[in-house]
């Protein structure tokens, strides 16, 4: 299809892009307005106020901000989804380096029986896993959403970033080889400054699976406040009775909006990966 | 050539996935192991804590475990393997393997037989030169047809099955889900793909940003899917809306129906961007030449559409319509934040929104039937296991890893 369409077929395009446009958009938009009503009510019984702002108040968010452990909540997200980066990028890479480079036997066996491993839903294994970190004393605490998240990460990343280092040409490191470069050398100054681009992907994705989880985060960490995360916290307010919708709606904004920015940052990566297949990267 | 080979190589090797095997081993391969051993033993409300001298449970039970010290042990009777073995797996199985359930399964793929026939008939025609019937219409018989069994025979098989036990109700729902689910996702995501594609749209980028949204807002599922259980409420946007034109609206997420189809709807709306993604990024692969030769030849949109397009963006697909329906069949998210699982007849009855991951969470975390739910836990791990294994094989995903 090169050639521009009709001038009717080009207006029921638009049509249809305009109503799916305010279909994906609306519940979000509807949200932002939420949050700038005056009182608790999310609903609105003037209609006019559903789709226009009619008035607009900043105290949801001043609430929200400091009169809550609010912003307690978003810091503890932060921090979990920061060491979940960290953690992340240093497992994966080397795993994925591992696999890429060197040719031993199981090599594809193990990739393999990770994705099958990986079929596991985490939700399944998350009465053994509260286990094993009660075990551990590391239940109710940072850490061991920290290594639960890292774990949940693995499987596609490895796969994605194996993919990756795959498409660098190898030439270079057997020039270092010659060089009496060893395997950590040509890991660390070789291949991993050329895999940025999947590296950033890697990050994000860890960032994203330690920011937006909602099981794990109620689960291994259900009290007190002051330790809880930003988005089950946020869902906490809403089965209260009484629930403070616009305080709510205030945190959806401060929560959900970034997340959304950083979705949008991963969309191009995503759209060349996939293609290839999926986790093939 | 320091640590590329012999003794120190697969000491490196060993030094670089270390990590990665000790993750896997504590947080997937053990919590398999243990959920495993536990479909095996009555482990439930009553049963809480176990035996450390009996059985396996002083090395796999973390309970039993020397430094575990604040273990809070002596409470209620501790549980036992089951008598007969395989009696958590009868419980969650039910009354399938008994003549009513076959008979009720059977039932329901008979009805489905012709569309694998028309299927059949296609494929032979496709073989051969020329074609008696042009393809849509043996499609569309065959679909009239399973359809009319259904209407016929359809409910009272379906009814018959979901009485078997919880485990047909719920994998039955789920499926269903999928299999409404994942055609309608796809069929919105190749409109959208194709109109964001077509040759000089205004905003192309502005358009293709807009409608990713809502797969951005996927990702925080359990919060952007309150917002639209607050559309559907009593007094929701919906209900306000129909007032105007003096339609009382139903109470939505009370009618079992209703709220199976919304969570479709919601579920449709988080994830046909994936697949407008997906189907853009084959689009964009397809070299401009061909549709220049099918225009010199005079070739229609429609034409191109089903001679050129569709199949060249066939092979891209296969593996995002498998991730997705994977994905599907594991949906938890949204159906927690919207219904819950319900609406449902009666306490302990799986309600009309209750599929697999709702179950298992319910039953784990609410109701502590830790045997049963991890008999159950079992059989979708099997399920799961093989078709993350058939696609692969399918997708040939695996490629890479062989070379």
């Amino acid at each position: 299809m090169i050639s521009p369409p009709g001038r009717l077929m080009r207006i029921v395009q638009m049509v249809i892009l305009v109503l799916m446009g305010i279909v994906a958009l609306y519940p979000i938009y509807f949200t932002i307005l939420a949050s700038g009503r005056p009182g608790q009510s999310l609903y609105t019984f003037n209609l006019r106020g559903m789709f226009f702002p009619t008035t607009w108040t900043w105290d949801n968010f001043r609430v929200m901000l400091l009169e809550t452990p609010f912003p307690v909540w978003v810091k503890n997200s932060l921090v979990v989804a920061s060491a979940t980066t960290v953690l992340s990028i240093v497992v994966v890479t080397s795993a994925a380096f591992a696999f890429s480079r060197f040719s031993f036997r199981g090599r594809s066996f193990g990739l393999v029986l990770m994705l099958g491993l990986q079929a596991y839903p985490g939700l399944l294994s998350l009465s053994a896993i509260t286990m094993i970190l009660t075990a551990f004393g590391l239940y109710g605490s940072h850490w061991g959403l920290i290594l639960a998240y890292t774990t949940g990460t693995l499987v596609f990343s490895t796969w994605n970033l194996k993919g990756y280092f795959d498409t660098i040409p190898i030439d270079l490191e057997e020039a270092g080889m010659i060089d009496g470069c060893g395997p950590v050398q040509s890991f660390l100054l070789i291949a991993l400054p050329l895999a940025r681009p999947a590296l950033a992907i890697t990050a994000l994705l860890g960032f994203l699976a330690g920011w937006s989880d909602f099981v794990f985060a109620s689960s291994l960490v259900p009290a007190p406040d002051s330790m809880k995360l930003a988005v089950p916290a946020l869902y906490g307010l809403s089965s209260n009775l009484g629930v403070p919708w616009g305080q709510f709606a205030a945190g959806f904004c401060i929560v959900v909006i970034p997340t959304i920015i950083l979705f949008l940052y991963l969309q191009r990566f995503l759209e060349s990966g996939l293609t290839l297949g999926g986790v093939k990267g | 050539m320091v640590g590329w080979s012999g003794r120190r190589k697969a000491l490196t090797i060993l030094a670089f996935t270390f990590p990665t095997i000790i993750g896997l081993v504590i947080f997937n391969v053990y919590p398999l192991l243990l959920n495993t051993y536990t479909s095996f033993t009555n482990n439930n409300k009553f049963h809480p804590y176990p035996d450390c001298s009996a059985g396996l449970n002083n090395i796999i039970e973390p309970y039993c475990w020397s430094f575990f010290t604040n273990a809070p042990k002596g409470l209620g009777i501790p549980f036992t393997i089951v008598e007969p073995l395989f009696k958590n797996y009868q419980t969650i199985l039910g009354g399938l393997f008994t003549a009513p359930g076959v008979l009720s399964i059977l039932t329901l793929i008979g009805c489905l037989l012709p569309i694998l026939i028309a299927y059949q008939v296609d494929r032979r025609f496709e073989r051969g030169l020329e074609r008696s019937l042009p393809s849509s219409l043996v499609w569309l018989a065959g679909i009239i047809v399973s359809l009319l069994l259904l209407w016929l025979f359809g409910a009272t098989a379906w009814n018959k099955m979901i009485d078997t036990g919880d485990f047909m109700a719920v994998v039955a729902k789920t499926i269903l889900f999928v299999v409404l689910r994942v055609p309608i996702t796809f069929v919105i995501g190749l409109v959208m793909a194709l109109i964001v594609s077509s040759p000089g749209l205004p905003g192309k980028t502005f358009w293709r940003v807009v409608l990713f949204i809502p797969w951005a807002a996927s990702s925080v599922a359990i919060l952007t899917s309150l917002v639209w259980q607050f559309f559907f409420r009593e007094n929701g946007t919906i209900n306000q809306l129909l007032s105007i034109f003096n339609i009382k609206g139903p109470v939505w997420l009370a009618d079992p129906l209703y709220a199976f189809g919304i969570i479709i709807l919601v579920d449709v709306w988080y994830s046909y961007p994936f697949f407008m993604i997906a189907i853009l990024g084959a689009i964009s692969s397809i070299s401009n030449d061909v549709y220049e030769a099918a225009e010199i030849d005079g070739a229609t949109y429609m034409q191109e559409l089903r001679n050129i397009t569709l199949p060249l963006i066939r092979p891209a697909l296969l593996p995002a319509i498998v991730l997705t329906s994977i994905t599907a069949f594991q949906m938890f998210g949204t159906v927690w934040a919207i219904t819950q699982g319900g609406p449902t007849k009666g306490a302990g009855v799986p309600g009309s929104t209750e599929f697999v991951m709702v179950y298992a969470y319910k039953q784990i975390f609410q109701l502590n039937n830790y045997g049963t739910a991890t008999a159950f836990a079992t059989i979708i791990f099997i399920f799961l296991f093989s078709a993350t294994l058939y696609s692969l094989r399918m997708t040939q995903m695996t490629k890479g890893a062989t070379a």
